[in-house]
């Protein structure tokens, strides 16, 4: 089977959240925002989509670190840390979503295409 | 990419038919001090279970609760259990012989278990057998350590010296050897303080499937690497553990695995009633997740996956004290109503060092919020905003941080979720969100942090004024915000060799005022089962304890007037 890219997808697909779900949570100072493909062949559109500089441009005034994406084929996931984004951790952060829960949920409102 | 997982289920399942038809199964009945408190009560009523594990402490609990331990000795642990317990749980542990294992003891495991021992005895379970797992509080220990260079922050750095004289706790988290080896003495109840929370699951997996059995007979140290306790049978104890380790990381922060916090929350049927879950754990590693029937919610892929991933770091490293777990080849697969059957964990020898679970003390925090009535809500809330600013400008050393809640405070930038009120510019990527819109009203809330508790008490004070000093309209004061002493969580690497984890059947004080204030007839009884246990251990600390309590126990008690 040929894998889709983004160019395959239909008009009706406009955000990540319509082809992808998510979930994040904290780890010290860090943000893991997992995000999971609703279908395993939407699978490589998140591979060519999610990458450090999009995760930048998206996140930019939260995360004040490093980025780092990975894989997670079994489950037709990736994993995306987002480190130094909670001013310091979830119990000094000054947010009201100290933790970065929201921020999984928020990710999915991306549009798919510029 | 389809036909390789195919081939993976029809693997799996062909694998799964030749096996025992019963699993141990094992519940994950809370996910932090703060979730439903009655969880268990009700998983215990809907479903038998082997066991029921309990996670109680997030990254800052601990040092809360050495707080509460330092105000009051006989505090310092998760009261949460005590209230479930006495409301009908330990009865039912009893009548359905389920072991609890959790880590509710925090900071303080021997009053924990004194307390639920005494509820015990008042509940005529007077053989109850409560064991508590101590020795992951270093805290006392921390300078040494730090100047024979044995523990570092997560970089490798030292710890600087005034994160280690502004420590509130540190705790090394412990593993699964020490519960295990609790059950193995007859624990019905195992209390710990800072465990890994998987750990708790894995401890229970090594008891049922007779690692821990084995562990006793050569004698192992409590501590020692977990697969060497493996039975001759199990050929690759790695990914075993690992596989326990994944069941553990799934139902560890409760109903999220079940319908909760979920993507899906529209479909999921009867939140009201959401079942917590219950892994059915194979002794190879493999498990089927699933709820006590009747409970609301839905097992899916969909939900499995997303707990899987969930509070994880690189996926091909998750780290415990047990194991290193490689969740890239796991797969989920449905294999029923509210069944998801998760295979393919690896596992990699266990790390080095222990992560340390500590907190200081950075300053004091307080927030407060007010409520912002249109017409113009953005504009007024900014403008309410900068006078609060404004008047607190001469404050040098405070940090004040507001936010406009429905502006889009949550969205990334570029986020099109707002497009539904039209005309944006500007969306996302901020605490003020976007400017560009009307919205009926706006809730500001500031938060404010300084090491001057001072500064915050100025702060604090200057909020409810602008009920009837800002913009018109204003409201939502409720009370002054009470300044609170902020704790920073610092993770620290500790070399695991000084860490030594013990398992003790606690001092029975509680014990013995329960039985002669209220049931002095059921006395004889619990005596004559100490000593049963007394002259059967050949050694060791169980036999220490019951002579200790024998003795206590032929000592009059003072106040009761008892004997």
């Amino acid at each position: 089977m040929a894998e889709l890219s983004l160019s395959d997808l239909g008009d009706e697909y406009n955000t990540l959240g319509d082809i992808a779900h998510a979930r994040s949570g904290d780890k010290g100072d860090s943000v893991n925002i997992g995000i999971i493909a609703r279908k395993p062949e939407w699978y490589p559109i998140l591979q060519e989509l999610i990458t450090k500089e999009w995760m930048r441009e998206a996140w930019g005034e939260f995360c004040e670190g490093n980025i780092h994406i990975f894989e997670v084929p079994g489950i037709f996931a990736i994993n995306c840390i987002l480190e130094k984004t909670l001013q310091g951790g979830g119990t000094v952060s000054l947010r009201t979503d100290a933790q970065g829960k929201s921020m999984g949920q928020a990710t999915l409102t991306l549009p798919l295409r510029q | 990419m389809s036909i390789r997982r195919k081939e993976q289920v029809s693997w799996s399942a062909s694998w799964y038919m030749g096996r025992r038809t019963k699993p141990i199964s094992v519940a994950g009945a809370g996910g932090f001090w703060g979730d439903q408190v009655m969880a268990p009560v009700d998983l215990l009523e809907n479903a038998d279970v082997d066991y029921i594990t309990m996670d109680y402490l997030a990254e800052v609990t601990m040092s809360i609760m050495h707080k509460q331990k330092n105000r009051d000795p006989t505090a310092g642990w998760a009261t949460d259990i005590f209230e479930w317990l006495e409301a009908g749980g330990l009865n039912l542990l009893r009548n359905k012989n389920t072991k609890l294992v959790t880590n509710a003891g925090g900071a303080n495991p021997n009053s924990c278990a004194e307390a639920i021992l005494g509820l015990a005895c008042a509940l005529g379970w007077t053989d109850c057998q409560i064991a508590i797992v101590v020795g992951d509080d270093i805290h006392s220990r921390i300078g040494e350590l730090c100047s024979d260079g044995l523990i570092s922050d997560k970089k490798e750095k030292p710890v600087e010296d005034y994160m280690v004289d502004d420590l509130i706790s540190a705790n090394a988290y412990l593993g699964a050897g020490p519960i295990a080896r609790a059950l193995e003495r007859g624990a019905d109840i195992v209390l710990t303080g800072r465990v890994a929370d998987a750990s708790l699951i894995v401890g229970c997996m090594l008891h049922a499937e007779e690692w821990a059995k084995k562990a006793e007979a050569l004698n192992l140290p409590f501590c020692s690497p977990i697969n060497d306790w493996a039975p001759d049978e199990v050929d690759n104890p790695l990914d075993v553990i690992a596989g326990w380790t994944l069941a553990g990381h799934l139902i560890e922060c409760g109903a999220q695995v079940t319908g909760g916090n979920a993507d899906g929350w529209a479909e999921i049927e009867d939140l009201v009633n959401l079942g917590y879950p219950i892994a059915e754990i194979e002794s190879d590693g493999t498990c089927v997740i699933t709820k006590p029937e009747g409970s609301g919610g839905a097992v899916t892929r969909g939900n499995v996956a997303e707990q899987m991933i969930y509070e994880i770091g690189d996926p091909s490293a998750y780290k415990t004290p047990d194991i290193v777990l490689d969740f890239r080849q796991v797969t989920l697969d449905e294999v029923g109503e509210n069944r998801v059957r998760a295979c393919g964990a690896i596992g990699r020898p266990r790390p080095k060092q222990l992560k340390v679970s500590s907190c200081y003390l950075d300053g004091w925090f307080a927030a407060g919020s007010l409520l912002i009535p249109g017409p113009n809500a953005i504009a007024k809330a900014n403008a309410t905003d900068q006078i609060l600013q404004g008047r607190l400008s001469y404050l040098e050393n405070i940090t004040i941080h507001s936010e406009l809640m429905g502006t889009g405070i949550t969205m990334p930038k570029g986020s099109t979720s707002i497009t539904q009120y039209g005309k944006l510019t500007e969306i996302g990527g901020g605490a003020h969100g976007t400017q560009a819109m009307e919205l009926p009203e706006v809730l500001i809330r500031w938060s404010a942090k300084s090491q001057s508790r001072k500064d915050i008490e100025v702060f604090a004070k200057s909020i409810a004024p602008l009920v009837l000093t800002g913009p018109g309209g204003v409201s939502g004061y409720a009370a002054r915000p009470r300044p609170r002493a902020q704790l920073r969580f610092l993770p620290l690497l500790v070399e695991r060799e000084i860490v030594e984890a013990s398992v003790q059947i606690p001092i029975l004080r509680t014990l013995r005022t329960a039985l002669t204030e209220r049931r002095p007839d059921l006395e004889a009884r619990v005596f004559n089962r100490l000593q049963k246990i007394a002259e059967r251990e050949r050694k060791g600390l169980t036999k220490r304890i019951a002579n200790r309590v024998i003795k206590g126990l032929e000592k009059p008690v003072e106040k009761a007037g008892g004997k």
